[in-house]
């Protein structure tokens, strides 16, 4: 049963294997962790296409940079949820984005905007909708604008017209809200 | 750090910030070289991560199956068996190697296959170009063997022609009663030749036939003059070019003449003479 072993790897085996550039352990990290980067991805870049290129560098730029990572400064997933969080980032800002969303046509357009808006949630995970639906709306929309538009928090604070310092606070409560009901 | 001071830092949300990696890289710094010193600060980002991780789980979305695939083929890791087992052992650490992270390698590889494909349709077109010149030459030599063929025809038709309308005309005189055909034979000047001549009894008109002639070839400043022998002396009947000449009819008509008791033929210079030049006289037959 090395196929289930191998799905359920530790942290730290992971990052050994990926850091002597195992080619089996990034089938393993794919399996792993795809879903959930690409759950982060697609709430970012609505485009289906754009977010499953963005998914793909992302896995490029871990199997690259992995001597990169350290694992006393944070988890694997963390920093892999941040490469694919800058890459994003960087994909919203950049010509081929752009260039996207003129080649919409109008038909396409109407459901575009609203999958643009709209946060899909596991529908298996009652729990975690709840929880979000139970956040304060002010709490909920720094949440929004940060974790799935893919704002920086100075930039949240202008969107939203507020001092630096509420939407920092704001970000730290929406958190200590997601540890509550985790741990 | 006073334990104040790091209660308020860790609650001015730079924490969260740093986990959502919203941060400068100076301030990345500042947060790990805190958190190396402060356990608690450490304790603290790794509750975050591991909610944040714990959120992102359950809000997973499953991408198409073709991402794993392009992905893998992009690495060239696609022969990764799926049964093969993962070696756990610890892996010296490797000196941190430089790696370019803009993808510039995909698309240089991807420019590099489009650069050979340039280049084999250049040699295919090249090449098809190259035999489509060969074949359009070939068939240019054999349109022009086709149109020397075609003259060579059109030459032989036009003398068969020729030829068949004398060979009527002869058939039509011999047929006819009122046609007499004078032979001539050939004399000491050209022994071989030999002619005939047609006078017609009725109105006089005198024919001669290209194809009822074996005459030598004249030059270019000679021709031949017919003759009509009335009572010992010569009259003219006019002059006829070269016998293989296939631009005259075959038939040619002469000047008419009442009576002659012979006819004759003798070579003279173009435009014909007065009087005939009897050491070329041709041919000569008595009527």
């Amino acid at each position: 049963m090395t196929a289930l072993k191998k799905l359920t790897l530790s942290e730290p085996e992971l990052v050994l294997a990926l850091q002597s550039k195992d080619p089996a352990v990034l089938k393993t990290l794919y399996s792993m962790y795809s879903s959930a980067l690409y759950g982060v991805i697609s709430r970012i870049i609505t485009h289906t296409e754009l977010a499953e290129d963005v998914l793909q560098e992302t896995f490029v730029k871990i199997w690259q940079s992995a001597a990169h990572y350290d694992n006393a400064k944070g988890r694997l997933f963390t920093w892999m949820m941040n490469i694919a969080r800058n890459l994003s980032i960087d994909k919203l800002r950049s010509k081929d984005f752009k260039n996207s969303l003129k080649n919409q046509d109008i038909e396409n357009n109407v459901s575009f905007v609203d999958e643009q808006n709209k946060v899909t949630f596991n529908p298996d995970v009652m729990g975690v909708k709840q929880l979000v639906e139970n956040l304060k709306p002010d709490l909920q929309s720094v949440l929004d604008l940060v974790y799935y538009k893919g704002f920086t928090h100075v930039e949240a604070a202008e969107k939203l017209d507020l001092p630096l310092g509420t939407v920092k606070t704001r970000i730290r409560l929406a958190i200590i809200e997601l540890r509550k009901s985790f741990n | 750090m006073s334990v104040e001071n790091l209660k308020a830092y860790i609650e001015s949300g730079v924490l969260e910030l740093y986990v959502l990696g919203d941060l400068s890289p100076e301030e990345i710094v500042q947060v790990e070289e805190m958190a190396s010193r402060y356990p608690e600060m450490k304790n603290e980002i790794a509750a975050m991560e591991h909610a944040i991780e714990k959120y992102a789980m359950q809000n997973t979305v499953e991408p198409s199956a073709d991402v794993e695939l392009r992905l893998f083929e992009k690495l060239g890791l696609n022969d990764v068996e799926e049964n093969e087992v993962i070696s756990t052992q610890p892996a010296y650490i490797e000196e941190p190697k430089i790696v370019r992270l803009d993808g510039s390698d995909g698309k240089v590889r991807t420019l590099r296959y489009a650069l050979v494909a340039c280049v084999a349709l250049l040699v295919v077109s090249t090449v098809s170009l190259f035999i489509t010149y060969n074949k359009l030459g070939d068939a240019h030599d054999q349109i022009a063997s086709l149109n020397l063929d075609k003259q060579k025809f059109a030459g032989v038709v036009s003398k068969l022609e020729y030829e068949n309308s004398g060979l009527e005309n002869m058939a039509a005189m011999a047929d006819s009663q009122e046609w007499a055909t004078i032979k001539m034979a050939g004399q000491a000047f050209s022994p071989k030749s030999k002619m005939k001549v047609y006078w017609n009894k009725k109105d006089k008109s005198v024919l001669i036939n290209y194809v009822a002639m074996d005459l030598p070839k004249t030059d270019e400043a000679h021709e031949y003059q017919l003759w009509a022998l009335v009572n010992g002396k010569p009259v003219s009947l006019g002059v006829f070019g070269k016998t293989d000449s296939t631009d005259n009819e075959a038939i040619i008509k002469m000047q008419t003449i009442q009576q002659a008791q012979a006819f004759a033929v003798t070579l003279e210079p173009m435009g014909g003479s007065v009087n005939p030049t009897m050491e070329k006289l041709t041919v000569m037959g008595g009527v």
